[in-house]
């Protein structure tokens, strides 16, 4: 009997500081905020905000920031409000998963921007795309995440997800187009054996076999190496007329001096990692070379829009690699909205209808014509090769790749 | 035949770097039985405050070659000996001195704290400094006259100055060691206390003082080969110290842990295997990207086949 | 830091210093029927008269505890009786009232810096402080009471189990709770209000008489927990954020738990142990449905797991036959290296600079969810009336996983190989000596410990649909291994307590990312430093830690004697 009547006790308190917490939620104020009339609706990033890498993925924040302020700006969503959910993934698949996790719960999402890293998007998309919600990637280059595991027989896995770069089998052709062009026929291959650089030298090595060039010889270094001597004297020997570099900038740099410093003196030709001023700094030297995505900045009016928009708004932190095809995937996702979301209701219930709206958009963007092929990549095929000039990256040719 | 001797001076000059920062693991373990797993960070710092001393010197550029050599280049290498000394014995006096007493695990859980808590301190508050680069990605090393870019052609071998000036401090260290550890007082309370820390303190020698000692010593041979591998490789970031570290640890233990001629020779060993294995072992497993794991494998051999390593170690199979 | 008051103030005072006590409980209790904070935005809405916010509800329990703590011993000791000696009336209250101005300071804080200045605090935050600093500066004049000797009061058995019970109700609402903050302070704010109810509570006794009651209760307590952790996932609704967080915490403390078999019980020091977890995920991704996993064969999940287990191990055996003999100085360079060998060996079977098993630095992507017994993992099931989505069926797994893990965990802990392992930990000469198989033990240990991990790893594969080298670097190992010393080396509940705590922070407290390793690294240095034993320590390994220390001896074995004395109680005192 005194057993039962603890329980009852035990209820009874349970219950009572229930009830206690309960009179301290206040039902009557709550109703009273949210006065502004729009529907709200969520565009989230998932980049790393912190760490390493931070500096890219604050740029493709701030970017996507500025393209949703310029929406609300314009209107040009009636009726909506955009706003921006922004997510650290620490360059981290496990914390990308959390990250978008949390955004699929929310349901004023619509869309996210991002990742930078491939490995952390393979995690992220199965989450996003089980929510039915658009990704578009500003960054992400492996070219199985839009074409399958299959690359000749190519099928989409996932149809939610799109890029705005292009894909490592555009720029490493259109390098070799260029240094076939420019009468070099013998290239020694080095990459860092991460997705980007491997993919990059994959497609170059193909390209310029094609075109009837050489490849001397093809190495890998460890992106953590700081020493490549024995690399470059192994390259040394079989006397290249350039060396073809898949990587990023803080490797680039360093290996383009120590190559000189080791007496071999031919142009470091790579991909849009390593157009970037620090590559300069590290190590660059003039004749290096680089290709990016789209038209030189300065010779394009949308760019140049983006550029000055993006040092009025203020941002403590620069637009970096990524920041211009941040910007157009914002806009991407953006423009998108503007059919799905005009007759929605709600929206989440407007996630489908956007995805399949993104197939029909096309404008011109920071980089250029922004438009999806059926794979969801970008259409984009028009690249510049940069060259650098007395310490500084200046356009070289821009051209179009020929398929 | 050219590219074996290109390779051999490659893999010497990168082994004269592993040397420098193994003589530290191994004077500290000869004395306390620790490995100070933040050593890597100690070679980091003292390229780092290398780095801050020519900031602080004006960042002069264009001083004419010998100039170069004789002031800028050594006040740079006490700037950064400095630096790594003082984090250095910092870190003994607040991290491991007073866990002397403690069960062995403790010390070394310790030691990654300090490890991980140094190279995110540079990296997050290094960039405050008024003037001074973010430390959150690479930093371009100053370049030296006379020294940076140079080379030496002897036969179809091409020599870096910088490959020289590692390969110059190591002998000079090396030498400067041994009078150190034969000749001087300290040096030889330190062979002392390695011998037999509780004799050596009933011998009047101020055990504490030998520590530091040798965390001293240690630091600064890191210091000059943070410079060295500024100079070497044109850029330092706060990363540098963890792979370098492993590796001047597995070359400490090639030549026999306790055992400062055995560093010399290990960190020698481990670079030159280095270098050729990317050269001449065929197949897929020669390439660069297996360059590390063979260089670790040859650690696990060495254990398995001469645990005292190729010189021998004072103490090998403590419990 | 401490504040010594001379005995004969504090004589002088008491009446005063109690009095003035009472009045700061009070007045902090008051203050929450005022306005907090200026503005809405900070904290949970602190800008109500007579409506406290939750948070302030939470707060006004510590007060309110200073106020009966001081408050009850005024009515003389004769009528307290036995309650006069085993509470510490008088330094519970200075813990309660120290600990009230900490979550005022806090929440001050956080209104300050959210909405700008410090004048942004309303009168209520400002008469919160007051009487919290009144409220700490009384109760530094109560004279210092005796150690608390609740749990030598003799309780029957109903009400023991209903404290576990209570204790797990209470763990199972504040895990629910907790994960549901979005906002960094409210999160900072609820964990001061958590941390200093755990302080009061342990100064008042009630742990100590909580382990006692456990103690006789073991099966109950172990039971409770699981059905508390099964329980789980219906406080969220099926929050899939929530759970994601939870099955994470989940899986690396199980992975942690392996590793405090190798650190924690041999003291071996394991530097690479993501490795092992790292092959299972490997082992698991290749031999999965995936359309890019290089081996076709895909047997059920059941013999998956046991292959990956022994792959894992078999790689333990690989490393540890030749490195065991040697010192345990040199296991833990060895381990690093090991892991750095694992992570560059899977980034070069790509095809090009090896065999193509693990497609190099892209991985092993679209790995299919778990299908065990029909139960498919991937979609979401309603169960009364609740959506458990995929997130929830994998925090179950899991809890499956860790249960085995604890089952294994605890029988070898007491079983001959388990005290084997501490011989060698404490002195391995010693135990050689004694005629222990040091090496087979260690090696034991090694491969089981890997094995633990691998197991692990294969439902990591699967959760994480993708596996990729990068996600097994050396940090990875180095929280693995911050998790193991600072929950306690040893202790199941040490590593689960550790892994919640590094898992969930970062998560929750984004603001701070930017310096989590920083903090990290600082946390190592100093846990060794001041309680290298761990939150929860193993009581063995505590006194390891400190030899030297008498009193704790004496304290432990005082303790360890009345437990027994408890216990059994018919027996008259002192058994064994």
């Amino acid at each position: 009997m005194n057993k039962h009547s603890f329980k009852l006790v035990g209820v009874a308190l349970v219950a009572a500081s229930l009830a206690f917490a309960g009179c301290g939620s206040r039902a009557d104020t709550a109703s009273s905020s949210g006065g502004s009339s729009n529907k709200v609706a969520t565009i989230g990033v998932i980049s790393p905000l912190s760490g390493d890498l931070s500096a890219l993925g604050l740029g493709i924040r701030n970017s996507v920031d500025l393209a949703i302020r310029q929406a609300n700006e314009s209107n040009a969503i009636p009726g909506w409000t955009l706003k921006l959910s922004p997510q650290d993934d620490q360059a981290t698949p496990d914390v990308g998963k959390n990250a978008a996790t949390k955004l699929s719960s929310d349901d004023t999402v619509v869309g996210v921007v991002g990742t930078l890293n491939s490995s952390v998007a393979q995690t992220v998309i199965p989450v996003l795309a089980s929510a039915t919600i658009v990704q578009v990637s500003p960054a992400n280059t492996n070219p199985t995440l839009t074409q399958g595991e299959d690359l000749a027989n190519p099928k989409r896995p996932y149809p939610n997800y799109f890029r705005t770069c292009t894909t490592d089998s555009v720029q490493g052709p259109f390098a070799a187009q260029y240094l076939l062009e420019s009468g070099i026929k013998k290239v020694a291959t080095i990459h860092d054996k991460k997705a980007y650089g491997q993919g990059l030298v994959e497609a170059f090595t193909t390209a310029f076999k094609a075109g009837g060039g050489t490849i001397t010889d093809a190495e890998t270094i460890n992106p953590e190496d700081k020493d490549f001597s024995a690399v470059i004297s192994k390259v040394k020997t079989t006397s290249p007329e350039a060396v073809y570099y898949g990587g990023e900038y803080p490797q680039a740099g360093p290996l383009s001096k120590q190559m000189k410093a080791a007496g071999l003196n031919v142009p470091l030709m790579g991909g849009d990692g390593i157009y970037d001023p620090n590559f300069i700094k590290l190590g660059g030297t003039d004749g290096d070379l680089a290709t990016s995505v789209g038209a030189p900045v300065d010779s394009l009016d949308s760019a140049k829009a983006f550029v000055s928009a993006y040092s009025a708004a203020g941002f403590s932190e620069p637009y970096a690699a990524y920041g211009a095809y941040a910007y157009d995937a914002a806009n991407a996702i953006i423009n998108a909205l503007k059919v799905s979301l005009k007759d929605a209701t709600d929206a989440k219930s407007a996630r489908q209808a956007t995805i399949d709206a993104m197939a029909n958009v096309s404008f011109d963007g920071a980089t250029g014509k922004v438009a999806f092929d059926q794979f969801g990549d970008s259409t984009s095929r028009v690249l510049t090769v940069y060259k650098v000039v007395s310490g500084a990256w200046a356009a070289e040719k821009t051209g179009e790749l020929k398929s | 035949m050219d590219l074996f001797f290109q390779q051999l001076i490659n893999g010497l000059s990168l082994g004269s770097l592993y040397a420098l920062i193994a003589v530290g693991y191994t004077v500290v373990y000869g004395i306390v039985q620790l490995i100070n797993f933040a050593h890597g960070e100690i070679f980091m710092i003292g390229a780092f405050g290398a780095y801050a001393t020519w900031m602080v010197m004006g960042q002069p550029t264009d001083w004419s070659a010998p100039l170069s050599i004789l002031v800028l280049l050594p006040v740079m290498i006490i700037g950064g000996i400095i630096a790594s000394v003082a984090v250095a014995l910092l870190t003994e006096r607040w991290a491991y001195r007073p866990l002397r007493n403690a069960p062995r695990l403790a010390p070394l859980i310790t030691a990654i704290g300090v490890s991980v808590f140094l190279q995110e301190f540079v990296r997050l508050f290094y960039g405050y400094i008024p003037g001074f680069p973010d430390a959150k990605s690479a930093i371009p090393f100053p370049s030296v006259p006379g020294i940076s870019g140079e080379t030496i052609q002897v036969g179809g071998v091409l020599i870096q100055m910088t490959a020289v000036f590692t390969l110059a401090a190591l002998v000079v260290c090396w030498v400067f060691l041994w009078y150190y550890v034969n000749r001087t007082k300290t040096g030889r309370a330190m062979v002392a206390t390695s011998q037999d820390p509780d004799t050596a303190r009933l011998m009047g020698i101020n055990v504490d003082k030998v520590i530091m000692a040798a965390f001293a010593v240690g630091a600064a041979l890191a210091a000059i080969a943070g410079v060295a591998h500024g100079l070497r490789y044109g850029n330092i970031d706060f990363k540098m110290g963890f792979l370098a570290g492993l590796k001047a640890f597995t070359a400490a233990v090639l030549g026999g842990i306790g055992n400062i001629n055995g560093a010399v020779v290990g960190g020698l060993v481990l670079g030159v295997a280095e270098a050729m294995a990317t050269t001449f072992i065929p197949g897929q497993f020669g390439s660069s990207a297996w360059k590390d794991v063979w260089a670790f494998v040859l650690l696990i051999l060495v254990l398995v086949f001469r645990p005292q390593g190729l010189l021998g170690a004072k103490v090998v199979d403590r419990a | 830091m401490r504040v010594v008051i001379p005995d004969e103030l504090k004589i002088r005072f008491r009446y005063p210093a109690r009095a003035l006590g009472i009045t700061g409980g009070v007045l902090m209790l008051v203050s929450i029927l005022l306005p907090w904070a200026y503005a809405p935005e900070a904290l949970d809405d602190m800008t109500f008269y007579g409506a406290p916010s939750p948070l302030q509800l939470f707060f006004a329990v510590l007060p309110l505890l200073l106020i009966l703590l001081l408050a009850i011993p005024l009515v003389g000791k004769q009528r307290l009786g036995k309650g006069a000696k085993v509470v510490a009336w008088n330094t519970t209250a200075k813990t309660a009232s120290i600990m009230s101005l900490i979550v005022v300071a806090v929440a001050v804080a956080a209104i300050a810096i959210g909405l700008g200045g410090l004048v942004n605090v309303d009168p209520g935050g400002w008469l919160a402080l007051v009487g919290g600093i009144m409220a700490v500066a009384a109760t530094l004049f109560l004279p210092d009471s005796p150690e608390p000797t609740l749990y030598r009061v003799k309780s029957p058995k109903w009400l023991q189990i209903l404290g576990i019970v209570v204790l797990m109700a209470l763990l199972l609402f504040g895990a629910a709770y907790i994960l549901g903050f979005e906002d960094a302070d409210d999160f900072l704010m609820f964990a001061a209000f958590v941390v200093g109810m755990v302080m009061v509570l342990r100064q008042f006794g009630v742990f100590g008489w909580l382990g006692i009651a456990a103690a006789a209760n073991n099966r109950i307590l172990v039971l409770s927990a699981f059905v508390v952790a099964f329980a789980f996932p219906f406080t969220q609704n099926g929050s899939d954020a929530n759970m994601s967080v939870a099955s994470q915490v989940l899986i690396f403390a199980a992975t942690a738990l392996g590793l405090n078999i190798v650190v924690g019980l041999v003291g071996l020091l394991d530097l690479g142990y993501i490795a092992f977890l790292g092959a299972g995920a490997f082992t698991a991704a290749v031999l999965s449905e995936s359309a890019f996993a290089t081996i076709k064969w895909s047997p059920p999940f059941i013999v998956t797991v046991l292959i990956a287990g022994t792959v894992a191990s078999l790689l333990g055996l690989l490393i540890g036959a030749p490195t065991l003999r040697v010192s345990g100085d040199y296991l833990a360079i060895v381990t690093l290296a090991f892991g750095e060998i694992f992570r560059i060996t899977m980034n070069n079977l790509d095809g090009n600079d090896g065999p193509n098993l693990t497609n190099g630095s892209n991985g092993i992507p679209g790995i299919p969810d778990l299908n065990l017994f029909g139960f498919d993992f991937g979609k979401a099931h309603v169960i009364l009336g609740i959506d458990i989505g995929r997130f929830a069926n994998y925090y179950w797994l899991m809890l499956v996983v860790i249960a085995l893990i604890i089952v294994v965990f605890t029988n070898l802990n007491h079983s001959r190989i388990g005290r084997g392992w501490v011989a060698i930990r404490e002195d391995e000469l010693a135990a050689e000596a004694m005629g222990v198989n040091t090496f087979a033990l260690k090696l034991l240990a090694f491969a089981g410990g890997a094995f633990l991990a691998g197991v692990a790893g294969s439902v990591k594969a699967h959760y994480d649909v993708s596996v990729t080298p990068d996600q097994y670097v050396f940090l990875e190992s180095a929280f693995l291994l911050a998790a193991v010393v600072l929950g306690g080396m040893g202790t199941v509940m040490g590593v689960l307590v550790g892994a919640t705590i590094l898992k969930l922070l970062p998560e929750k407290l984004r603001f701070f990312s930017d310096y989590r390793l920083l903090l990290f690294g600082l946390l190592m240095v100093i846990m060794m430093r001041f309680r290298p034993e761990g939150i929860v320590p193993d009581e063995r390994r505590q006194l390891e830690f400190h030899d030297t220390d008498e009193e704790l001896a004496e304290e432990v074995e005082e303790e360890l004697t009345s437990h027994h004395a408890h216990l059994y109680p018919e027996a008259g005192g002192f058994v064994l």
